[in-house]
């Protein structure tokens, strides 16, 4: 299990399912397999999902500590030759078949790291308890050899309809845990809630599919991401990047997401960002310090103080909860300061002051909404004579990587964007 | 002394005989229960206080390291749809049933022993897999020692006289091989029966609520009841550990945990 989910120490495998072409009719990303493979391993993938034959012939792309997990696809579907495919225009099928085609050990001997078999419900009871038998019997196989196995619930036939899905994929997950399984491979069930709700339930690594392709990248960044907040230990996306015109690009997208906490802007539009600002999920934060610790640190003399910090954690309306108070960039001292001692840094975009300007008026500290402008420890001595008692302490996004979104464990606070931001001297 | 008696005297208690067991499987068919949502986190803590609890395979693997002074390891060893009302989210349409364990798998989970389903008052497809599977557990488990408990659950729509269906459910288990079973209460006359057909087979009693002033209860021990047979609905009451201990008292002498 380690070998897929702790390549990075996070806990966390981004995967890609490429074992359509076991089931599903014939695309270019069926036909161009090897390639894109080799674009979503230069990519940096975690995982790769393929068909028996398949692992055979690509099993040297897999080499190397640095290479890929295989999980090996150990049964076999129609279910996309039941809908309006092209496959089902071609050689139509009339019922939903699931048998297992391979046992634990023959897996084994592909150099598997893991297996992943369907559990298929609401399509008919026949249909429901060969599932569970042939989990039941795989969970053994797999125990017997060693080898973890990811069941992957589906909600799928004529017992599932809008109202009931997300309780029968809920359900599906407990039961696959109930029978054994190592991991899940699931569909996101739409909100962060109710994701959250299903992995709390099973207490197993838990990775989010993607389902059909979406005509938007960003799509499936934002499902991802959402699975992701709410638990998901990872994802296992299939035609959102193999069909995608980079998948490597892709693969990197959802890397950044999912091992360097990035947001869905951060991953879709790189490293290159010349403003940041800071943000936050209050719903992450556990109320640690950490990030006040580390400002007080990156800024201080050696010495220590919570009051020193340039933001704050406040309790929230309720037990557990916490509200985070930073600077928003919103601009207002700027504007309030009368002798114009604040204003935009050309570099980093953070306010700057300018203290030989300042005149301790405080109207800065009143007017700032998240009243994280501190007063200074101690004053200043100018040249002409003239001295300040105090100056205001503000934000200065640590020139450009803020050490509170560095040092957030959870990603509560982060950085995004500011791209339609020019400093501009007055 | 044989494999079979040693794993079922973890179970019963060696003074009296008797033993109080949890039955945690449902989620298997239902989902995550009331009560058992972090299963981990409601049943190991309530272990000291029980003499037995069945788990699905899957939550079995959470109590391999569990000490010997903690409740004897129950699995179930088979799934139906049987279990599922009208009400719930995926209605049964066809009665469906199968084997989930056979004696070798159990014994590599660190069972003290199978339990199985028999179910009565569905189509008869039903109840002869459950009759096979019975007769093939319990010859596999004598080569194994692994004990075979059955679960007699008359819920079909055929069962006209539910009485008559426990006797006959019991007469089954025990023609099939089986080394206890486990039944709704039946009534004293029919319980009286059951006794004699099963000639000191452990017979355990589910109780239809968790009321412990209810006769029934009482009259089943004086009549020789191997002990008490609970459900998930332990875990939806405010403090499962204290109607436990009352149930243990009931049963056995009080246990300081």
């Amino acid at each position: 299990m380690d070998r897929l989910f702790n390549r990075h120490g996070d806990g966390c495998a981004i995967c890609v399912a490429a074992d359509h072409g076991y089931m599903s009719d014939v695309t270019p990303n069926v036909v161009n397999l090897r390639s894109t493979i080799e674009a979503v391993i230069a990519g940096g993938v975690d995982g790769i999902l393929l068909a028996p034959g398949q692992a055979l012939r690509l099993a040297p792309l897999f080499k190397g500590r640095d290479g890929p997990a295989l999980i090996v696809r150990a049964d076999w579907m129609n279910m996309p030759r039941l809908g309006t495919s092209n496959v089902s225009n071609a050689v139509p099928q009339r019922l939903l078949i699931n048998e297992k085609v391979i046992t634990a050990e023959q897996a084994l001997s592909l150099g598997a790291t893991a297996i992943t078999i369907y559990l298929f419900l609401g399509y008919s009871d026949k249909v429901e308890v060969i599932g569970v038998d042939k989990c039941t019997r795989f969970v053994n196989e797999c125990r017997r050899a060693g080898l973890p196995c990811i069941i992957e619930p589906l909600a799928y036939g004529g017992q599932v309809t809008g109202a009931n899905i997300v309780e029968i994929l809920t359900l599906g997950a407990r039961m696959a845990v109930e029978i054994g399984a190592d991991a899940l491979k699931i569909p996101y069930t739409g909100d962060v809630d109710s994701f959250r709700n299903l992995i709390d339930v099973s207490g197993v690594p838990t990775l989010v599919l993607g389902g059909a392709r979406s005509d938007q990248e960003r799509d499936a960044l934002e499902l991802f991401a959402e699975a992701h907040e709410a638990g998901a230990s990872g994802c296992l996306m299939g035609r959102n990047v193999t069909k995608s015109p980079d998948p490597k690009a892709m693969i990197e997208q959802f890397c950044h997401i999912g091992h360097h906490g990035w947001t869905v802007d951060e991953a879709l539009h790189g490293e290159t960002w010349n403003f940041v600002r800071l943000k936050a999920r209050p719903s992450l934060c556990t109320g640690c310090d950490l990030c006040v610790g580390a400002c007080v640190a990156s800024h201080g003399d050696g010495d220590y103080g919570i009051h020193k910090a340039r933001l704050q954690i406040k309790p929230g309306n309720q037990p557990g909860q916490h509200n985070i108070m930073f600077c928003t960039t919103c601009k207002k001292c700027i504007d309030v300061c009368p002798t114009k001692a604040l204003r935009w840094h050309l570099e980093y975009g953070a306010v700057e002051l300018l203290p030989e300007r300042c005149d301790s008026c405080g109207k800065c500290v009143d007017i700032c909404p998240t009243k994280v402008i501190i007063h200074s420890q101690t004053g200043l001595t100018f040249e002409d004579g003239h001295s300040l008692d105090w100056y205001p302490v503000i934000c200065d996004l640590c020139g450009g990587t803020p050490e509170c979104a560095r040092i957030c464990p959870t990603g509560a606070i982060f950085i995004a964007q500011r791209p339609d931001f020019t400093p501009v001297l007055d | 002394m044989n494999s079979k008696l040693y794993r079922m005297s973890d179970l019963l208690s060696p003074a009296d005989g008797r033993s109080l067991v949890v039955d945690t499987s449902k989620g298997l068919v239902l989902g995550a229960l009331s009560g058992l949502e972090h299963w981990e986190e409601a049943v190991c803590p309530l272990l000291p206080l029980l003499d037995g609890i069945v788990t699905s395979p899957g939550q079995a693997r959470k109590l391999m390291s569990r000490t010997r002074q903690e409740a004897a390891l129950l699995i179930r060893a088979d799934w139906t749809n049987a279990l599922r009302g009208e009400d719930f989210v995926l209605p049964p349409e066809t009665i469906q049933y199968i084997p989930l364990l056979n004696s070798s798998d159990a014994m590599d989970l660190g069972a003290n022993a199978l339990v199985m389903y028999f179910i009565l008052g569905h189509e008869e497809e039903i109840e002869t897999q459950c009759l096979q599977r019975m007769v093939n557990l319990a010859l596999e488990g004598l080569n194994l020692g692994m004990p075979l408990l059955v679960d007699v659950q008359p819920i079909g729509p055929r069962v006209v006289l539910l009485n008559k269906a426990i006797e006959l459910g019991v007469s089954y288990a025990i023609e099939g091989g089986a080394d206890g079973v486990i039944v709704p209460w039946p009534g004293a006359q029919s319980f009286k029966t059951i006794q004699a057909m099963g000639n000191g087979l452990p017979v355990w009693v589910r109780p239809g609520s968790l009321e412990l002033d209810t006769p029934d209860l009482a009259e089943a021990l004086q009549l020789g009841a191997a002990g008490f047979w609970l459900d998930e609905r332990i875990f939806a009451v405010n403090e499962p550990a204290v109607v436990l201990q009352a149930f243990r008292t009931l049963l056995h002498a009080p246990v300081v945990v």
